[in-house]
C-alpha cells in the first residue's frame, strides 16, 4: 500500500470536489432543461407587461435571461450551460459565469420592478444566517449525543437507559417540521415566545444584535434535538458492540477501573464509528435545517431555497443546489479528515 | 438386543422430528420467531398491521359505491357525491349514518371542537376530521409503501446488474450515484418536484404519481450500493460457479440466486425507508408542494399548519397518525434488523 501524507490526501480530496460539483451542476441544469413550462412566462409572471407590447416584452425578457437571442430565436441548451459556467460569452458579449464568481440574476428577488438581484449577493447575505444556525447545532448535538450514548451504554437496561431510548425513539419518529412546531408551542406556553423571526433580529451588524441570538435559540434547539435522537441511538449501539469485545474483557481482567476501561479502551475505538455516523447524519441535518428555517421563518439559505422552489426561480435553484452540494461535500471532507486525527492507525 | 434397537429407533425418531421442525421453518419463520422475542418489535408489527387493515377497509368503503354503481341510484343531478357512509338496516328502508364522506362539507358545522357528533372535531372547511383521518390512511400509506418499494426494486435491479456485469455500466452508475448522493436528499427532492410538478396538471390527482417516480429516481443509490457489494462477494462463491457450469443464463442467476441472497438487508432498509418516505412526502406537502385536493394526512397537516395555537385539534390528529405510522415502521424495522442479523443468531 502506498503511504501518502495527510496533506496530500486532503489535497487530493479537495481536487476531487470539483468534478463532483461539476456533476451536480450538469444534473441540475439537465433537469431544469428537461422540465416543462416556458421559463420566459415564469419570469413574465412577475413582470408588469401591457397587452399590446407583449411580444416585444417577451422577446426582451427572453434576451435578458439568456433564453432567446437578439432575433428571438431560442438559444441552445449547451450554449446556456457553458454561459452559466462562464466559458462562453453571454448575450452582452461578456464572460460572466460561475468561473467568474457570478451566479446570475434571480427571477423572483427583484430590486426595482424588473431588474433581478444578483444571486451572489443574496447568497452571501443569507449564507451566514444558515451557518450560524447549523454549525453550533451540529457541534452541540454531536457532543451531547456522545455523552448520552456513553452513559446509556455503560448503564445498559437501567431506568435511565430505557427512558432515554424511549424518548429518542419518540423523537426519531417525529417529522422535523412537526417537532419544530411543538418546540414553538412549548416555548409559547412557557415563555410566551414562539420564536417566529421578526425583522428587527436581522438589523446589521447582526453579530452584536442581542435580538439575533434570542431568535437563534429555538431553531438551534430544534436542530439539536433532531440530531440528538439520530446520533445517540447509534452511539449507544456502537459502544455496546465494542464493550462486548475481548480486549475489553482483558482490560477489565487486568484490574483497570471501569472508568479507565471505558474512556481509554472502549471510547477511543468507538470514536471511529461515531464519526461515520456523524457523516451519515449530515444530509439529514442540512435537509432538517431547510425545514426548521421554513417553519421559523429564519431567513437563511433554506428559506431562500424553499421560496425559489415554490416560485420556480430557476437560476436561484441552480445556485442553491450548488451551494448546498458544496456545503455538504465540505462537511463530509472534514468528517473524513478527522478519521486520521482520531485513529493513528489510519494511513492514507 | 431388542431393547437396544428400540432405544436407537426412538432416538432416530426424535432426530427426524427435529429435522422436520427445522425443515418446516424457513428463513421467515425463524425471523418471525426471533421477532416475537422483541416486545417493541411486536408492538411495531401490530401497529403496522392494524394501520394496513384500516387503510384497506377505508379504501374499500370509499370505492364501494363507485364499484357497484350505487352512488347515484335515482339519477339525482344534485347528488353526484356521497355525503355520508351509511349502513342499510335490513328489512327497512332506513340507513344508519356512520361517518361523513371525507370531502363532504358539512353545512353549518365548521370549526367545531371535538364533541359527541364529531369525535375529532371539524375543520375550518367543514370537513369531519375523523373521516379525513380515517380515509386519509389509504393514500398516505400507499404513497409511503409504493414509493419505497419502487425505490428498493429499482436500486436492487441497478445494483445487481452493475455488480454482476461490472465494466462500463458499473462505472457510469457509480459516478452517477456519487453525484446524486452529493446532494442532501430532501433538497434534491424538493428541487426536482418543484420543476416537474407541472406535468401533473394533465393527469387528475397525478401529482403524487410524479412524486413517487421522482422519489424512486433519486433514492435508488443506497440500496444499489448494498446489493452491489453483496453481489461482488457472492460472485466468487461455489454455488454460483456451479449454476454457471450447469449452463444457467445471467438473468436466472441474478433473479433466482443473487437477489434472494441479498434480500435481508434490503428488507430492513425498505421497512425503515417507508417511515422516511412518509416523512418526506408529508414534508413536501407541509412546505407547499403537495396536492391540496388529495385526502392524505400530510396535506391535512399542511392545510392546518398555522392553526396549532388556535384550533389545536385540526393539525394534531393527522400529525398524530403520521407519528404513529412512523413509530410502527421504525420499531418493526429495528426488530427486523436484529432478527436478520447473523451476529445476533450466534448469541
Amino acid at each position: 500500500m502506498i503511504k501518502i501524507s495527510l496533506r496530500s490526501y486532503a489535497l487530493r480530496r479537495i481536487l476531487y470536489l470539483f468534478p463532483t460539483l461539476l456533476g451536480i451542476s450538469i444534473i441540475s441544469f439537465a433537469l431544469i432543461a428537461a422540465s416543462p413550462g416556458d421559463p420566459i412566462q415564469i419570469r413574465l409572471g412577475l413582470w408588469i407587461g401591457e397587452q399590446p407590447e407583449y411580444e416585444e416584452v417577451y422577446n426582451q425578457v427572453g434576451f435578458d435571461i439568456g433564453v432567446l437571442d437578439e432575433n428571438g430565436e431560442p438559444v441552445s441548451m449547451f450554449v446556456r450551460y457553458f454561459r452559466w459556467l462562464g466559458l462562453v460569452k453571454d448575450q452582452y458579449g461578456v464572460r460572466s459565469g460561475i468561473l467568474q464568481g457570478n451566479l446570475g440574476n434571480s427571477w423572483f428577488y427583484t430590486m426595482s420592478g424588473n431588474i433581478g438581484k444578483p444571486i451572489s449577493d443574496i447568497i452571501v447575505g443569507r449564507l451566514w444566517y444558515t451557518l450560524f444556525l447549523t454549525t453550533p447545532a451540529f457541534v452541540i448535538s454531536t457532543i451531547l449525543a456522545t455523552i448520552i450514548g456513553v452513559i446509556q451504554a455503560t448503564r445498559q437496561y437501567s431506568l435511565w437507559d430505557k427512558g432515554v431510548t424511549l424518548a429518542s425513539l419518540i423523537g426519531f419518529s417525529m417529522p422535523v417540521f412537526w417537532l419544530a412546531k411543538l418546540v414553538m408551542l412549548t416555548a409559547f406556553y412557557l415563555f410566551n415566545f414562539t420564536g417566529a423571526t421578526t425583522g428587527d433580529a436581522f438589523t446589521e451588524p447582526f453579530l452584536i444584535n442581542p435580538r439575533f441570538y434570542l431568535f437563534l435559540i429555538l431553531p438551534t434547539v430544534t436542530l439539536v434535538l433532531t440530531g440528538l435522537v439520530f446520533l445517540s441511538r447509534l452511539t449507544r449501539s456502537q459502544l455496546l458492540d465494542i464493550l462486548r469485545q475481548d480486549y475489553i474483557t482483558t482490560a477489565r481482567a487486568k484490574g483497570l477501573t471501569e472508568r479507565r476501561v471505558i474512556y481509554k479502551h472502549a471510547f477511543r475505538n468507538a470514536m471511529l464509528p461515531i464519526i461515520t455516523v456523524v457523516g451519515l447524519a449530515l444530509p439529514g441535518l442540512l435537509g432538517g435545517s431547510v425545514m426548521v428555517e421554513g417553519v421559523f421563518g429564519w431567513p437563511g439559505l433554506g428559506s431562500v431555497f424553499l421560496t425559489s422552489a415554490l416560485q420556480r426561480d430557476q437560476p436561484m435553484m441552480m445556485a442553491t443546489n450548488f451551494v448546498f452540494g458544496g456545503m455538504f461535500l465540505g462537511f463530509r471532507l472534514l468528517v473524513d479528515l478527522s478519521y486520521a486525527i482520531v485513529d493513528p492507525r489510519i494511513r492514507y | 438386543m431388542t431393547i437396544l434397537s428400540e432405544a436407537i429407533i426412538e432416538r432416530e425418531a426424535r432426530i427426524l422430528e427435529e429435522i422436520k421442525l427445522v425443515e418446516g421453518s424457513n428463513l421467515w419463520a425463524i425471523v418471525m420467531r426471533r421477532m416475537k422475542k422483541s416486545q417493541m418489535g411486536m408492538i411495531g408489527f401490530y401497529i403496522v398491521v392494524s394501520l394496513m387493515v384500516m387503510a384497506i377497509v377505508a379504501f374499500i368503503i370509499l370505492q364501494y359505491d363507485a364499484l357497484f354503481g350505487l352512488n347515484n341510484p335515482t339519477n339525482d343531478p344534485y347528488d353526484i357525491l356521497n355525503y355520508y357512509v351509511e349502513i342499510w338496516v335490513p328489512g327497512t328502508d332506513k340507513y344508519i349514518r356512520l361517518i361523513a364522506h371525507p370531502s363532504y362539507i358539512i353545512p353549518g358545522d365548521q370549526t367545531l371542537a371535538p364533541n359527541a357528533n364529531y369525535p375529532f372535531g371539524t375543520d375550518t372547511r367543514g370537513f369531519d376530521i375523523l373521516s379525513r383521518t380515517f380515509f386519509g390512511s389509504s393514500l398516505s400509506l400507499i404513497l409511503g409503501i409504493v414509493g419505497q418499494m419502487t425505490t428498493s426494486v429499482l436500486g436492487m435491479i441497478i445494483g445487481a446488474v452493475s455488480g454482476y456485469f461490472g465494466g462500463f455500466f458499473d462505472d457510469v452508475v457509480q459516478r452517477l450515484n456519487e453525484v446524486i448522493t452529493a446532494m442532501p436528499g430532501f433538497i434534491l427532492f424538493i428541487f426536482v418536484v418543484s420543476i416537474f410538478r407541472d406535468i401533473a396538471s394533465s393527469i387528475p390527482g397525478g401529482l403524487y404519481m410524479i412524486v413517487i417516480v421522482i422519489f424512486a429516481l433519486i433514492g435508488w443509490g443506497g440500496t444499489s450500493l448494498i446489493v452491489r457489494a453483496k453481489i461482488l462477494s457472492l460472485k466468487q462463491t461455489e454455488f454460483i460457479e456451479a449454476e454457471r457450469a450447469l449452463g444457467a443464463k445471467d438473468a436466472r442467476i441474478i433473479f433466482k440466486h443473487i437477489i434472494p441472497n441479498s434480500l435481508s438487508p434490503v428488507i430492513v432498509i425498505t421497512t425503515l425507508g417507508i417511515a422516511n418516505t412518509i416523512i418526506q412526502i408529508a414534508a413536501l406537502a407541509f412546505f407547499g408542494l403537495g396536492d391540496a385536493t388529495a385526502v392524505t394526512w400530510g396535506d391535512d397537516l399542511a392545510y392546518h399548519r398555522d392553526n396549532l395555537l388556535t384550533y389545536w385539534w385540526m393539525p394534531t390528529w393527522p400529525a398524530l397518525m403520521i407519528f404513529i405510522t412512523i413509530l410502527g415502521f421504525n420499531l418493526m424495522g429495528d426488530a427486523l434488523l436484529d432478527a436478520l442479523d447473523p451476529k445476533q443468531a450466534a448469541g
